[in-house]
């Protein structure tokens, strides 16, 4: 396999993400790209036949209140995991490095 | 979803989930004690774990939904201490996000935690010792761990909810219809994305992935070369 063939493959996949997007948002109607959890709540008001309304939480739960602060803490989310991915892989970078050093000396 | 699942499903499903957890705690621990050089490397598939859930990306169905990242851990240290992993993360998006629920914590668990990456490490695991390239295990593993996540939801919820025509196999497949299909491309590219964190971790850090007994030595060997 060539020598990037990998970061190839990713790149592309994910240009490829971006334009099926671009090419659902413009031709579906009624794409509203909530999230399916969502989609699947409505379904189970359907099939139950009770109102959506009538399903509360069995145990009181905290709930975002805006859009924003939903956001922010899902970006933490996100941001605490690339701390330790960036972090691990500094840690191996300079072990590597420290390593080919003292064979060289 | 708090409050989408009956009492007695809820309950069902932590039942299953309790024992995992447990055992995902002690493999964890025996595991830590083993090699403390394993631990930066549960940082890395657990950090993706952390990143991937908290994407929620548009799909073809017109909704959106987010990756599990559970593969590249589960391949690493097996389904147990994934799912202990995953737990963290779920309670996370419980207590602070409104994103799933304390009462239903169980039933996701046991979807993204333990089924579907028992799903990618059983794959992994079939093709480990045969000529399949390492990466495209890696793929394959991965994107049907985050498949599986869903198709297990399905699964909860028509369990849950059986369709007054046709019961649960009518509901299975109309959940399917919203949870499954839309994670189809997000699967595919969760599987080339983290083929892709798997080969800077074999650039890095071969020798964990060897004395862990991920891949031999000849495979990490021919990986390095290649891709």
């Amino acid at each position: 396999m060539a020598k990037y063939m990998l970061e190839i493959l990713a790149l592309v996949a994910i240009l490829a993400f971006c334009g099926l997007f671009l090419y659902t948002s413009s031709t579906m109607e009624g794409a509203e790209f909530a999230g399916s959890d969502n989609v699947g709540s409505g379904l189970i008001a359907e099939l139950s036949g009770k109102p959506l309304d009538s399903f509360v939480p069995l145990i009181p739960q905290y709930e975002p209140p805006s859009g924003e602060i939903e956001a922010c803490l899902f970006a933490l989310q996100a941001a605490l995991g690339g701390i330790f991915v960036g972090g691990v892989f500094g840690y191996w970078l300079g072990q590597k490095k420290s390593l080919t050093e003292t064979k060289v000396n | 979803m708090e409050g989408f699942l009956p009492l007695e499903w809820c309950i069902v499903w932590w039942l299953i989930a309790l024992p995992c957890l447990v055992y995902g705690v002690w493999r964890l621990k025996k595991v830590m004690d083993a090699d403390r050089e394993a631990l930066p490397l549960l940082g890395v598939t657990g950090g993706f774990i952390f990143i991937l859930s908290s994407l929620k990306l548009p799909s073809v169905t017109g909704s959106c939904s987010h990756p599990t990242g559970t593969g590249l851990s589960a391949i690493c240290f097996g389904p147990w201490i994934t799912s202990v992993i995953c737990a963290i993360v779920l309670l996370f998006q419980s207590l602070f996000l409104a994103h799933g629920g304390l009462s239903v914590l169980g039933a996701n668990i046991v979807s993204m935690g333990i089924v579907g990456p028992c799903v990618g490490y059983a794959i992994y695991r079939l093709l480990k010792d045969t000529s399949v390239n390492v990466y495209v295990t890696v793929f394959l593993a991965t994107a049907l761990a985050d498949m599986f996540t869903y198709i297990v939801t399905s699964f909860e919820l028509a369990l849950a909810y059986p369709a007054d025509v046709g019961g649960f196999g009518t509901s299975f497949i109309m959940f399917m219809g919203i949870f499954a299909v839309t994670q189809v491309p997000l699967a595919i590219v969760e599987g080339i994305v983290l083929a892709l964190v798997f080969k800077y971790i074999v650039a890095l850090k071969p020798d964990i992935l060897v004395r862990m007994n991920v891949f031999s030595e000849s495979q990490i060997i021919a990986a390095r070369g290649e891709a």
